[in-house]
């Protein structure tokens, strides 16, 4: 109950802000300028809208993610409004849990808009040519959820960042640097089965399995050339990306429980 | 005898600074003891520990070494927290929630019903006299109204304990009589309050009881005639409904005059002048609203204090 | 009791762990091999990525030719595969055009385990314009010529540029005159062989070059075999029943051994000699 109220104070306040508004404008501009992109090219404007308008929702979806999460505490803290918060009857990990489902919420709004807008302009597109609505590749909507999955698990990233750093950019440095290498991850576990040592190999591998796969999450390609993605893999994907947020979620918990508010 | 709602024991507090972990005392050992109904004034000056004392008792902090308990708990629990109704120093609140969206969800943190809830808030917006802001977002208000309606949200549980931090700095002398007005009236009403400050006159004016603390370590507790001596500074009258020539007449004795809204304070160096005063504002028909004597600040007493102690 | 609560919370964090681990292991099987080479069909061009990478070209090089040697030679990529290498290692050399080892190891992974000399051949081409003084680069154009696309002449000429840049081998130009003069003797092209064998240290193309001189051998004893047959023609004016006749008439001394570990045998219906192995004769070398 407090958890919820925490949450839907966290919504009101993510819907006031203005950087939200910035930043989901500049998305839609960027799905609406692909469709006079398409113009440009020669055939299969389809695949350049879905293209760019896929990439804007990540991107756009990543940098809200990232600097809404890692505001979600440090700001509290910086702002001094987490004194009178935690001297109210409640847990202190029930303050984080609403946080993030309440940032999560503004997140999963966000991606929605952005994915309409998304379909809005791919129909646009279909009726130009004279096609039905029905032509819209509804893979589309297997990339948007895999991507909501994924700034799931950025959000849990930035929130940890945010319950021990007392410097909201250096969280937001980490936060990056962890979702470029989590995009990379692939590279390191090649570079683990290359190896000879055996310790090496191991250490490698750890950090493989410790840092989160974005890369699953990725389908974009896929749905732009039409391969098929099965619900088994968008099963096992989602299963990944729960099971990492409850960790993650359990670690910030755990530090949160611990600090200090001087 | 009353039973007690706040007891510590040795409670002791070290920080550590920095990359390198250096050890900073920020309380130590203390001893206290706080009764039901008492207004107990926490006095000293900036950095002796009063606020790191504050969080430890609301559990923003945890300390390092000592025990303490509150309403008979042990610190940690979260019960407690309950019936504690608690005002942060200088007080930072969502600044885009409005008064009423602002009181209903610390009033949802408690697990208030909604009929309970609207009440209340109604109730505790009339106290604080802000049922007309009822409506406006927080990032409007002044330094005073912010304070109201933090001890507004502070009062949405009904507590019976209430911790106010530095309840009254950065107010206005209006302000100040505002909040010592309701502090009083929370005394009425049964409830124990804790609050900390650094200005003497708040003490002496409402508390039944003071302790003084300096450097993390407390130095005396009583009743605050017992403890404090400071000199008188100048007196300060509070009138309202003025007539101008007075304040003319007053500024050529040398009198300090400033005024805020309907309101005028003159401050007299002198206490000797002050039948003098008082009689002149009677017949210029101005309303008085209050005669507070200013003594020397805390860091001039304490000066004094710890001049005594090493004499 | 509340302390024991969060110690069981914190231990929770091992199971999830392993979900964590399993799930990824899980997805790891989805992830096969066709999946990674799939990656480089969907890479924007070299031109159009350029700009992109904000001036760290050679960062985003790198990683993408990481991505591509680990899949390079894998026994799985078939030729569509071995396209999308081939677009890999574009964009790589358009972001790098300096990174010589990838057309070296482009051009011979793509002709001798891709069979795709062409693609191989475009990536060398683009590699010497870059690269004018490089000789590997003229050295592979003139292997895949000689060996993919039997086209001796303008292998001997690429072979003769190889050796005349610096730092090629001795033996280069020697190899580039015999290329032009002795093209379809299988001794020669057996030491073009040996010398790329020794030129490359990838495991996977060291061993395929190791069959391909099998095969070269196995050529070349059936030249000799072939030559032992029609003299014992000329001489009893019949062909020998099998090939143990010419050892028992003298005409050779013995069998050469099947390099693989078969047999060569005299076939009587189109008068040749095969190997036992290797069922079919080599289509070049000589027939041109």
């Amino acid at each position: 109950m407090r958890i919820l109220v925490i949450a839907i104070n966290t919504f009101k306040e993510a819907i006031r802000d203005k950087i939200l508004y910035n930043l989901l404008f500049f998305a839609l501009l960027m799905i609406g300028t692909s469709l006079l992109l398409a113009t440009l090219t020669v055939g299969e404007q389809s695949k350049i809208i879905i293209d760019i308008g896929l990439a804007s929702i990540n991107i756009f979806g990543v940098l809200i993610a990232i600097f809404l999460g890692i505001g979600l505490i440090s700001k509290e803290i910086e702002k001094r409004t987490i004194y009178n918060i935690l001297s109210k009857p409640m847990p202190r990990y029930q303050f984080l849990i609403g946080k993030y489902i309440g940032l999560l919420l503004t997140i999963a709004v966000n991606t929605t808009i952005m994915g309409i807008g998304l379909y809005i302009v791919l129909a646009i597109n279909e009726l130009q040519w004279g096609h039905s609505i029905l032509n819209v590749n509804p893979d589309i909507w297997k990339a948007i959820y895999l991507i909501l999955i994924e700034l799931m698990v950025v959000t849990a990233i930035a929130l940890m960042f945010s319950t021990f750093s007392s410097s909201s950019s250096l969280s937001a440095i980490f936060t990056i640097a962890l979702y470029i290498i989590g995009h990379l991850t692939e590279d390191i576990r090649l570079i683990g089965e290359k190896l000879q040592s055996v310790t090496l190999k191991g250490v490698i591998n750890l950090i493989y399995y410790l840092l989160p796969n974005l890369d699953n999450f990725n389908v974009k390609g896929r749905v732009v050339y039409g391969i098929e993605i099965s619900p088994i893999y968008l099963s096992l994907v989602t299963l990944y990306g729960l099971f990492y947020i409850s960790i993650v979620l359990l670690l910030s918990g755990m530090i949160f429980q611990k600090r200090d508010f001087k | 005898m009353h039973p007690t709602v706040i007891k510590t024991e040795n409670l002791t507090k070290v920080f550590k600074i920095g990359f390198r972990g250096r050890r900073v005392t920020a309380l130590r050992n203390l001893n206290l003891e706080v009764k039901e109904g008492e207004i107990f004034g926490f006095l000293g000056p900036n950095g002796a520990g009063k606020t790191t004392t504050i969080k430890m008792l609301i559990g923003l902090i945890y300390p390092t070494n000592g025990k303490a308990w509150i309403l008979g708990r042990e610190l940690g629990d979260v019960e407690i927290k309950k019936r504690i109704g608690f005002l942060p120093e200088q007080p930072y609140f969502y600044d885009y929630l409005s008064s009423k969206e602002f009181l209903k969800f610390y009033g949802q943190l408690f697990g208030l019903e909604r009929d309970e809830l609207k009440e209340r808030i109604d109730t505790l917006l009339t106290m604080v006299g802000l049922k007309d802001a009822a409506d406006l977002q927080l990032r409007k208000f002044s330094k005073g109204m912010l304070q109201r309606i933090g001890i507004a949200q502070a009062l949405i549980n009904h507590p019976d304990l209430i911790i106010l931090d530095e309840p009254m700095s950065g107010l206005d002398p209006i302000g100040r009589k505002e909040i010592r007005d309701l502090i009083l009236r929370l005394k009425e009403e049964g409830k124990t309050i804790f609050f900390s400050t650094h200005i003497i006159p708040d003490v002496e004016m409402v508390c039944d009881r003071v302790g003084i603390l300096m450097k993390g370590e407390l130095v005396n507790v009583g009743k605050p005639t017992e403890i404090i001596d400071a000199k008188i500074k100048y007196i300060e009258i509070i009138v309202s409904d003025i007539n101008q020539e007075i304040l003319i007449h007053g500024k050529a004795m040398g009198f300090t005059i400033c005024e805020t809204g309907g309101q005028v304070s003159i401050k007299l160096p002198d206490e000797n002048q002050l039948d003098f005063m008082l009689e002149m504002i009677r017949s210029g028909k101005g309303r008085i609203v209050s005669v507070v004597p200013q003594r020397e600040t805390l860091e001039e007493f304490f000066l004094k204090k710890t001049g005594e102690r090493i004499s | 009791m509340e302390r024991f609560k969060n110690y069981l919370i914190q231990l929770l964090i091992v199971p999830i762990a392993l979900s964590v681990y399993l799930t990824q292991i899980q997805i790891e099987g989805y992830k096969d091999i066709e999946q990674r080479i799939e990656k480089f069909m969907m890479l924007p061009k070299g031109e159009y990525l350029k700009p992109m990478t904000l001036g760290y070209e050679q960062l985003v090089g790198d990683i993408i030719w990481l991505r591509a040697i680990q899949v390079i030679g894998d026994k799985v990529v078939t030729s569509k595969g071995y396209t999308w290498i081939y677009n890999a290692l574009n964009v790589v050399t358009t972001l790098d055009p300096k990174f010589v080892y990838a057309y070296q190891l482009g051009g011979v992974t793509l002709s001798t385990l891709g069979n795709r000399p062409d693609l191989s051949n475009m990536l060398l081409k683009k590699g010497m314009k870059e690269n004018t003084t490089v000789w590997q680069i003229p050295f592979y154009i003139g292997f895949n010529n000689f060996f993919y696309l039997d086209d001796y002449e303008s292998a001997a000429e690429y072979m003769s540029l190889a050796s005349k840049l610096p730092g090629h081998p001795t033996y280069l130009p020697k190899l580039a005159a015999r290329l032009y003069v002795q093209a379809g003797n299988p001794n020669v092209a057996l030491e073009f062989l040996a010398r790329m064998y020794k030129e490359t240290d990838d495991e996977k193309v060291k061993s395929a070059l190791e069959q391909r001189i099998k095969e070269v051998i196995v050529e070349r004893d059936a030249r000799f075999l072939e030559g032992a047959v029609n003299r014992y023609k000329e001489i009893y004016n019949l062909y020998p029943d099998n090939l143990q006749d010419l050892v028992r008439k003298g005409i050779i001394k013995e069998i050469p051994q099947e390099p693989f570990g078969g047999f060569y045998y005299f076939n009587s219906s189109d008068s040749r000699v095969y190997s036992s192995v290797v069922k079919e004769r080599m289509k070049v070398y000589g027939k041109k």
